[in-house]
């Protein structure tokens, strides 16, 4: 049956991590946009709210909350709201703690899980993207070869978030570079192993306070244990699935705050008399935006119901992504457009998120919180 | 120490209140229901205690069943339990106090912390009377409070400067707004507050007299704010705060 109707507790972390957004995250959005730098209190802050040690088992010290990709796209959806980059950096955690929760071996999970059960942030996070024109999922030009009982790992990653801090990252790199996505597998390495060197902080456009680097592996020697999952396969399909719906649902977030902050302006702005809102060019406007955003939300929840019926959600997932990557830019650029002059000063956040969005559109790596 | 927590459900202080055009009330679609922000100050107080020196959260509300989601949020900062008095028809403060006495009597509380007043009616009644009806003590506008052994110390914020009462327990506490920033409910509290006991009694159980002794007759919005206007000098704005504005 279709149902879309959120749980008690779903609707009680919609509106507390909402009011959060609202209260704490969003004030420190232009500051941070302005110095580069997410405020490691508020970091603290968010992290105690729990969203990384939820899912941890109890056994590890954390929530032991069953896993879900609806409650987490609602999550997404308001921390996005906040603001994307505080948003990304918080969350980058998941990017390394989630693919061991869900398809990590025994040892990995007891040894690597109870980092996360922490009163304080754990830095750490996923290296996917790659600095290729023809960077494809599939065919990773990093290269995980077999060397006895180790893993020799060579390549070259690129806006890799958190990686100036974190303690603990997972490689994404190809054991078969004929099988799809198959062949890929991930591999737990430390920052500090020999053979990994990591870049200068990127320059990017977008999500200026979220640090992102390169990083590259030249002849890096890991352990057989280190890879994901151990001897047994792993399922990367439904990693990125899971990272588009997290991602999708963040840019749902980001054009609601757009629209919100457009559809406000638009209702107190006077001209000709009249509030801009009551002008056809504007409403039309306002009207196509909140559409997209529902539409958006709706592909985003498909996917991430497959998710939680552990169905296969590639189709959807990917759907929703691309979507959500165009509307999110399109709303973006009309809540400026409905500012008018107002939207390019930096007095208001809009121009903000225009370069925010352009970034979660461009980007599939970023985007795979 | 076990501690008693009053909570009211009021509309998000960020809501737009409209008055109804007959002035009976306000109108409640689409107003967000929060947790009275003083009281949510009771509550992080309350839990601050408990970690300090242990003991158990209690809240108490006296509402419709729609008032659960309060108390749920209050269970998901932490709280142990609550009970919800089951009344459909709206209470005046006295009927209100009188329930939470019957409710203090049974639970025997060491402490009962409640915000000063709730931000829809401003009342400023209920701490009071419960103090009286119970025959404790009662300190009001805390902001600051601390204990030794069975004696409690409040900091209250009166007109122009700080005072410091000391009583022994049990006691009355209100809370002001300095006291503390309350957290948010975190995912697992959330997860957590929906196994915590949420008991309900129906008001008139109770044996309390619930008859109004207070009507509300009528609601008016404030008045709306007229436009300003510009004077071309500093000696008309002198003329003009003096002889209109009489300000100075």
């Amino acid at each position: 049956m279709v149902d879309f109707e959120l749980t008690e507790e779903q609707r009680m972390i919609r509106e507390t991590v909402e009011g959060f957004a609202r209260e704490e995250i969003r004030p420190a959005a232009r500051p941070a946009d302005e110095s580069g730098v997410v405020p490691a209190q508020l970091v603290e802050k968010i992290w105690q709210l729990g969203l990384v040690t939820s899912a941890i088992p109890e056994q590890f010290g954390g929530g032991g909350d069953e896993r879900s990709a609806l409650t987490g796209a609602v999550v997404a959806e308001e921390l996005g709201y906040g603001d994307a980059s505080i948003a990304v950096h918080a969350l980058a955690p998941r990017l390394f703690a989630y693919p061991i929760l869900e398809m990590g071996s025994d040892a990995q999970r007891s040894l690597y899980l109870k980092q996360f059960a922490s009163e304080r942030f754990v830095p750490a996070t996923a290296a996917l993207m790659e600095p290729r024109f023809d960077f494809d999922l599939t065919e990773l030009s990093t290269r995980a070869r077999r060397d006895g009982s180790a893993y020799i790992l060579n390549g070259s990653k690129c806006f890799v978030p958190l990686a100036d801090s974190a303690k603990s990252l997972l490689v994404y790199a190809a054991t078969d570079s004929s099988a799809g996505f198959k062949g890929v597998d991930a591999f737990i390495v430390s920052p500090d192993a020999s053979g990994v060197s990591i870049g200068e902080r990127e320059k990017n456009m977008g999500f200026k306070p979220l640090c992102t680097c390169a990083v590259t592996l030249n002849d890096v020697r890991v352990d057989r244990a280190a890879r994901l999952g151990g001897d047994g396969e792993i399922n990367f399909s439904r990693l990125m699935s899971e990272a588009r719906v997290a991602i999708s649902a963040l840019g749902v977030g980001m054009a609601r705050a757009a629209f919100e902050y457009a559809r406000d302006y638009a209702r107190e702005r006077r001209a000709f008399g009249v509030p801009i809102a009551t002008k056809q060019a504007v409403a039309f406007m306002l009207a196509d935006m909140a559409i997209e955003i529902d539409a958006a939300r709706l592909l985003v929840w498909e996917a991430a119901w497959r998710l939680d019926r552990g169905e296969d959600s590639l189709k959807e997932s990917y759907l929703a992504k691309n979507y959500v990557a165009a509307s999110v830019l399109k709303v973006a650029d009309n809540a400026v457009q409905v500012l008018g002059g107002h939207g390019y000063i930096r007095e208001h956040p809009v121009e903000m998120w225009l370069r925010n969005a352009r970034g979660l559109a461009a980007l599939d790596g970023i985007a795979t919180v | 120490m076990k501690i008693l927590v009053p909570v009211k459900r009021v509309p998000d202080p960020a809501t737009t209140i409209r008055v109804l055009p007959d002035g009976s009330g306000i109108a409640t679609d689409n107003v967000k229901w929060v947790i009275n922000p003083f009281d949510e100050i009771a509550i992080e107080e309350a839990l601050r205690i408990k970690e300090k020196q242990g003991g158990e959260v209690v809240l108490v509300a006296v509402g419709q069943q729609t008032w659960q989601e309060q108390l749920r949020t209050g269970l998901a900062m932490g709280a142990d339990r609550a009970i919800l008095v089951r009344s459909e028809a709206a209470l005046d403060t006295l009927a209100i106090a009188r329930l939470l006495a019957k409710i203090a009597e049974e639970q025997k509380p060491d402490i009962i912390i409640l915000g000063k007043q709730a931000i829809d009616d401003d009342s400023n009644q209920v701490g009071q009377m419960l103090a009286e009806m119970l025959g404790w003590p009662q300190a009001t506008f805390a902001s600051k409070v601390e204990f030794q052994d069975r004696k409690c110390t409040v900091v209250r914020e009166v007109d122009g400067g700080l005072e410091t009462v000391a009583f022994d327990l049990p006691a009355i506490v209100t809370t002001d707004l300095r006291l503390n920033e309350p957290r948010y409910a975190s995912l697992p509290g959330i997860m957590k507050a929906r196994k915590k006991e949420l008991k309900e009694i129906p008001a008139d159980s109770l044996g309390v007299d619930l008859t109004p002794k207070l009507k509300i007759k009528k609601l008016d919005p404030p008045p709306k704010r007229q436009a300003g206007r510009k004077v071309a000098s500093v000696e008309e704005l002198v003329q003009v705060l003096h002889n209109e504005a009489k300000v100075i």
